[in-house]
C-alpha cells in the first residue's frame, strides 16, 4: 500500500498554517507529504486540527499561509480541478432529502457517470454497505449509522484520486466498520490514496500505512505504524486507576517517584505509565499507594500499542491532562 | 403557492362584498398576489442555503466539482423560476375565477418582468439572511416577520390611499414589493407609464446592491453551522 519510491507526492504541505481568528492556530506550521496509492493517517483529539487540515486539503478553507500542492495543484487556484479528482467523507451528516437510491444516483450524476454506469455502481454499492432494505427509503426515515453508510457509500459512486475520511466510522457497527475498511483498502490497492482522520486506533492501526499525531494545529509525530510503535519498543505500558479523589496528587507523586525516564499520562482516575523495567515500576507504585493511603482499583502491565504513541506524544506536549 | 393562491381565491372575493365603488377587488388583487410569488420564491432560496449549511450539504456540494457562485446562481435561479412559475399560476387561477382577463401581451411581459427582477431582489435578501444567520429560531422569525411586514405593508392587498396614515404610506414608499405590485398591476390593466419605468429603475439598483451585499456575506459565511 505504499508510495512508489521516486514518484511525484500526491498532496504536499510545507509549514501550512491556519487561524480562524486572532491569536490561535488550528493548524500551526504543519508540513508532510502523501504519495501515492498510500493511507495516510491523522491522529489528534477533538479541536487538534485534524478537520482543519481536510477542509484546507479539501479546498474548503484557504491556508493563512504556508504552501499546499494536492496532485500537484494549488487549492487557492485550482480548487475545481482538484475536487473533480478527490472524494470526501465529511465528518458531520450531508444528506439530500432523497432516497437512499436518488442519493447514489445524484452523486454519480454530480459528477457525470453516465446512467448506465449509475445504475450499476448503485447496485454494487447497495449490496456491498448493505443498504438493500431500505434503499427507496428517505434520508430522513434513516438510523444515524443507516445515514453514515449511505454517506460513504455514494462517494464510491465516482473515479477518483485521492480520498479523504473524516471520521469516517463514527455511528457505524463492528461488521460495517469492517467493510469499510476493507472497501477502502481494496481500492487502495488499484492506486487510490487515502487521507483517513479517526480518533479509533485499532482502525488506524489496520488501515494507515503512515501516521501523523497531531495536536494543537501541530504535527508531534510522524512515521510508518511499525516505527511509531518501535520508538518505545524498549517499554512496557502499565495501566492503572485509582479514586478520582486521589488521582491528582497520587500521579503527580508517581511522576516524581518514577524520574524522567517514565512517562505518566493521566486523565481523571486513569493512567497510563510507560516505562523500561515494569516489575520495578508496579514495586513503586504499590509502595507509593501504601504510603499515600490511596486505593488502587486497577493495575497491570501490557504491550505498547498506538494508543501508547498517541498517548506519548500529546503528554510530551504538556497536555493539562497528563502530568508526564 | 398554496398561501398566494388562498390569499387570491378566499380575500378575493371575501373583500369584494366591502367594495362599494362597484370595482373588482379580485381582478385588482390578483397582479398583487402575483406580485407576491417574488417574495414566496425569495424565501425558498434562502431556506435552501440555510438547510443545506444547517444539514451539512453546502459543504459536501462545495467539495464536489462546483464552485460556490455556481451553487450561489443555481439557488438565484430556482428563484427566479419559481418566482415566475409561481406568477403564472396565479393568472392561471384568476383568469379562472375572473372568467376573462384584460392583460395584453406586452403589459403581460411587463409585469412577469416585474416579478422577475422582484424575485432576485427577495432572493438576494433571503440568501443574505441565511449567510448571516445561525440559529433556526432567528432564522425563522426573521423570515416570517420579513413576509407580514413586506406583504402587508405594500400594495399588493390595497392601495396606497391617501386616506391611509403618513408612516403607512411612508412604508408603502420603501418596501419594494410596492414597486413589483404597481408594475405588474399597470401591465395586467394595461396602464403603464413613466411612474413604472422609474419603480422599476429603483428596483433593479436596490436588487443589484441586496445582491452584490448577498454574494459578499455569502462567500465570507461558514459552509456548515456545526
Amino acid at each position: 500500500m505504499t508510495a512508489l519510491a521516486g514518484e511525484a507526492p500526491v498532496i504536499t504541505a510545507d509549514a501550512v498554517r491556519h487561524t480562524y481568528g486572532k491569536g490561535r492556530y488550528a493548524l500551526d506550521g504543519v508540513s508532510f507529504s502523501v504519495g501515492r496509492g498510500e493511507v495516510f493517517g491523522l491522529l489528534g483529539r477533538n479541536g487538534a486540527g485534524k478537520s482543519t487540515l481536510i477542509k484546507a486539503m479539501t479546498t474548503l478553507i484557504q491556508p493563512t499561509s504556508g504552501q499546499l500542492r494536492v496532485l500537484g495543484l494549488d487549492p487557492r487556484r485550482d480548487g475545481r480541478r482538484i475536487r473533480e479528482r478527490i472524494g470526501v467523507v465529511q465528518q458531520g451528516e450531508s444528506m439530500d432529502f432523497t432516497t437512499v437510491e436518488g442519493n447514489l444516483d445524484l452523486y454519480g450524476y454530480l459528477w457525470k457517470v453516465p446512467a448506465a454506469e449509475r445504475r450499476r455502481r448503485s447496485e454494487l454499492l447497495i449490496e456491498r454497505f448493505g443498504l438493500g432494505e431500505f434503499r427507496t427509503r428517505r434520508s430522513w426515515d434513516l438510523s444515524g449509522g443507516q445515514k453514515r453508510r449511505v454517506q460513504v457509500a455514494r462517494e464510491f459512486m465516482h473515479d477518483m484520486d485521492v480520498l479523504f475520511l473524516d471520521e469516517p466510522t463514527i455511528g457505524l457497527d463492528v461488521l460495517m466498520r469492517r467493510v469499510l475498511l476493507d472497501s477502502v483498502r481494496a481500492e487502495v490497492r488499484k492506486g487510490l490514496t487515502v487521507v483517513f482522520t479517526t480518533h479509533n486506533l485499532e482502525e488506524a492501526d489496520y488501515l494507515c500505512d503512515r501516521i501523523a499525531v497531531i495536536d494543537e494545529g501541530r504535527i508531534l509525530a510522524l512515521d510508518t505504524v511499525a516505527n511509531l510503535k518501535r520508538l518505545y519498543s524498549g517499554k512496557r505500558t502499565v495501566d492503572l486507576t485509582v479514586a478520582e479523589a486521589d488521582a491528582g496528587r497520587f500521579f503527580d507523586a508517581l511522576s516524581s517517584a518514577l524520574g524522567p525516564a517514565a512517562s505518566v499520562t493521566a486523565t481523571a482516575g486513569s493512567a497510563v505509565v510507560l516505562v523500561d523495567d515494569p516489575k520495578s515500576a508496579l514495586g513503586t507504585i504499590v509502595e507509593l499507594a501504601q504510603r499515600l493511603g490511596v486505593q488502587l482499583e486497577w493495575l497491570t502491565v501490557r504491550q505498547n500499542t498506538l494508543e501508547d504513541v498517541f498517548l506519548k506524544s500529546i503528554a510530551h506536549r504538556g497536555d493539562p491532562s497528563g502530568s508526564a | 403557492m398554496g398561501l398566494p393562491a388562498m390569499y387570491l381565491i378566499f380575500f378575493g372575493f371575501g373583500f369584494q362584498s366591502l367594495s362599494s365603488g362597484g370595482g373588482n377587488y379580485l381582478a385588482f388583487l390578483a397582479p398583487g398576489i402575483m406580485s407576491f410569488q417574488a417574495v414566496m420564491a425569495g424565501t425558498v432560496g434562502g431556506s435552501i442555503l440555510w438547510a443545506d449549511r444547517r444539514w451539512g450539504m453546502l459543504a459536501q456540494l462545495l467539495v464536489g466539482p462546483f464552485t460556490r457562485t455556481e451553487y450561489l446562481f443555481g439557488i438565484m435561479l430556482t428563484s427566479l423560476l419559481l418566482g415566475l412559475g409561481g406568477a403564472a399560476l396565479m393568472l392561471v387561477i384568476a383568469v379562472v375565477l375572473l372568467g376573462t382577463t384584460t392583460v395584453t401581451l406586452g403589459g403581460g411581459l411587463v409585469a412577469f418582468g416585474a416579478i422577475a427582477l422582484g424575485s432576485i431582489f427577495f432572493g438576494s435578501a433571503m440568501l443574505l439572511l441565511a449567510a448571516l444567520v445561525k440559529s433556526n429560531n432567528a432564522y425563522n422569525s426573521i423570515q416570517i416577520l420579513l413576509i407580514f411586514f413586506v406583504n402587508f405593508a405594500s400594495t399588493v392587498f390595497y392601495p396606497a390611499s391617501p386616506s391611509l396614515p403618513l408612516v403607512l404610506r411612508a412604508l408603502f414608499v420603501l418596501n419594494p414589493l410596492t414597486y413589483i405590485a404597481d408594475t405588474a398591476r399597470a401591465g395586467y390593466a394595461g396602464t403603464l407609464g413613466g411612474t413604472n419605468a422609474l419603480e422599476m429603475g429603483i428596483l433593479a439598483v436596490e436588487s443589484a446592491v441586496v445582491l452584490v451585499l448577498a454574494v459578499r456575506a455569502y462567500l465570507r459565511s461558514d459552509v456548515s453551522l456545526e
